[in-house]
């Protein structure tokens, strides 16, 4: 029965990733057969966004579990279980018209507590990547480590803004036109036709997803 | 979409299916006939999770901010079978693998992999949807990440798989990763976060070597004829490179005349 019923949401699955495949690459022309694939593609923006509730609940009853349990770390538990409440409150009593204003109390709290740490962090990584690239070299010196320690250098020193220095900041500007822009270009290159292949497995259900 | 990109992309498609099913075929009959190169990474995979389930300690499997629905849906499918391979090995351990993900639409795709993983072993007792773990990103996935580095500590985890979306954020994993002295295996599909898991990570995969799991891991036929696929496209977008530019290099050498020699072979001009 779990196969029939694994095979049966695999033909579901490939039925509605060919028709959507076509009708897009019909484009509008095809009239109704691309607007039914505009569709499909809303159902899965809503299916998408439901999916968000499936997250809250997730996160609730990990952090419960984790204070009912008294693990290590719980009291930050209790701390995201009480924001969460808090906020959700917040922002009914904000829908329900009790409390008001512009900016509204729930996005002043966004605003001056989570994007104020994430800036604060933003910095932190800049910090780790030179820890990062100083440990690498201690690790293992390689060819590859010491031509990523020379280009490093020489980008950072080419960016400096001193007299006498235009040298290096051609050749700063060189590498980031030349090697660097044709490195990245083989990387999205290569991750492109990986994920045709990808998308082709899908459709022709080999892929493990389809699986019970 | 013009006609033009839509016969290239339909003809591409094609070539993909038609070599994926052929090749796998070939393989099912004999196995040995396409010989995978050594990645480092893949090698070291099995060798982490034994690790993690001799020091009963969790192996962490993150997806990122890779999501189902949007730019980033088959890389999403491609970490997920890579992490099953890692999570079917992990299964026998006392402490349940993790699996964190930033994206909801990541998360029904996530019980699905852990459930599978625990099913093959024949362990489906054993499954706890706390396995996985839903920490929502914030404007930059620095939320994220920071989630991580304290979750890093408190689960007591042995080593890490990063594979998936990550930015710049990916430095803040695995330098706390690093302290601890978890082992780590990173790539991602945005440049940024590739470039920190290659200078970060003890054992960086590199573009598309992240779409071959299942095949290094798995090794099942349908897995390898899909790297046969991506050979047959990688060799067709160099020749599409190479042969516009011998044509430019023969033309400012001869003076023009070598596209016109080309054009009367093929029967023009």
């Amino acid at each position: 029965m779990r196969r029939l019923n694994a095979a049966a949401a695999a033909a579901v699955a490939i039925g509605f990733g060919l028709f959507t495949l076509v009708g897009l690459l019909s484009g509008p022309e095809s009239g109704l057969f691309y607007a039914l694939t505009t569709v499909l593609l809303q159902v899965a923006a809503v299916t998408a966004a439901a999916s968000i509730l499936i997250g809250i609940l997730n996160l609730l009853s990990v952090h419960w579990t984790r204070l009912k349990d008294r693990r290590k770390g719980w009291g930050y538990s209790l701390l995201l279980l009480l924001s969460t409440l808090l906020v959700l409150a917040l922002v009914a009593l904000e829908r329900l018209g009790v409390v008001g204003g512009s900016p509204t109390p729930s996005s002043i709290l966004f605003e001056s507590v989570q994007v104020s740490i994430e800036s604060a962090l933003a910095g932190v990584v800049f910090f780790a990547l030179v820890y990062g690239a100083y440990r690498m070299m201690r690790r293992r010196v390689s060819g590859a480590g010491i031509l990523f320690t020379v280009v490093l250098l020489a980008l950072l020193l080419g960016s400096l803004p001193l007299p006498g220095l235009g040298l290096l900041a051609s050749v700063r500007d060189w590498l980031a036109a030349v090697p660097v822009s044709a490195g990245a270009r083989g990387i999205l290159l290569g991750i492109a036709l990986a994920t045709v292949v990808t998308g082709v497995r899908v459709l022709i259900g080999q892929d493990r997803s389809y699986r019970e | 979409m013009d006609s033009t990109s839509q016969i290239l992309a339909i003809l591409i498609l094609l070539l993909a299916m038609v070599v994926s099913v052929v090749v796998a075929q070939f393989i099912r009959r004999r196995p040995n006939l396409y010989a995978l190169r050594p990645i480092e990474a893949y090698q070291a995979l099995p060798q982490m999770v034994g690790e993690a389930i001799e020091a009963n300690q969790p192996m962490h499997f993150s997806l990122g901010s890779a999501s189902l629905g949007g730019e980033n849906t088959l890389l999403t499918l491609a970490s997920a079978e890579l992490f099953y391979q890692g999570m079917e090995r992990a299964a026998i351990s006392a402490a349940p693998p993790l699996l964190t993900v930033s994206d909801p639409t990541a998360i029904p795709l996530g019980y699905t992999m852990l459930r599978q993983a625990y099913r093959s072993r024949d362990l489906l007792g054993r499954y706890r949807s706390s396995s996985l773990r839903w920490y929502p990103a914030g404007p930059r996935s620095l939320a994220f990440a920071a989630a991580l580095t304290a979750m890093l500590g408190d689960d007591r985890v042995a080593n890490n798989v990063l594979v998936g979306s990550f930015g710049p954020e990916l430095a803040l994993i695995t330098d706390a990763a690093v302290r601890r002295n978890q082992g780590v295996l990173a790539a991602s599909d945005q440049l940024q976060g590739q470039a920190v898991a290659f200078v970060m990570a003890d054992q960086p995969l590199i573009g598309e070597e992240l779409f071959a799991g299942g095949a290094y891991l798995g090794g099942s036929p349908t897995h390898i004829a899909g790297l046969v696929a991506t050979d047959v496209l990688r060799w067709l977008v160099i020749l599409a490179m190479l042969i516009p530019t011998a044509v430019a290099v023969g033309d400012a050498v001869l003076d023009g005349r070598f596209s016109q020699a080309i054009a009367r072979l093929l029967g023009g001009g």
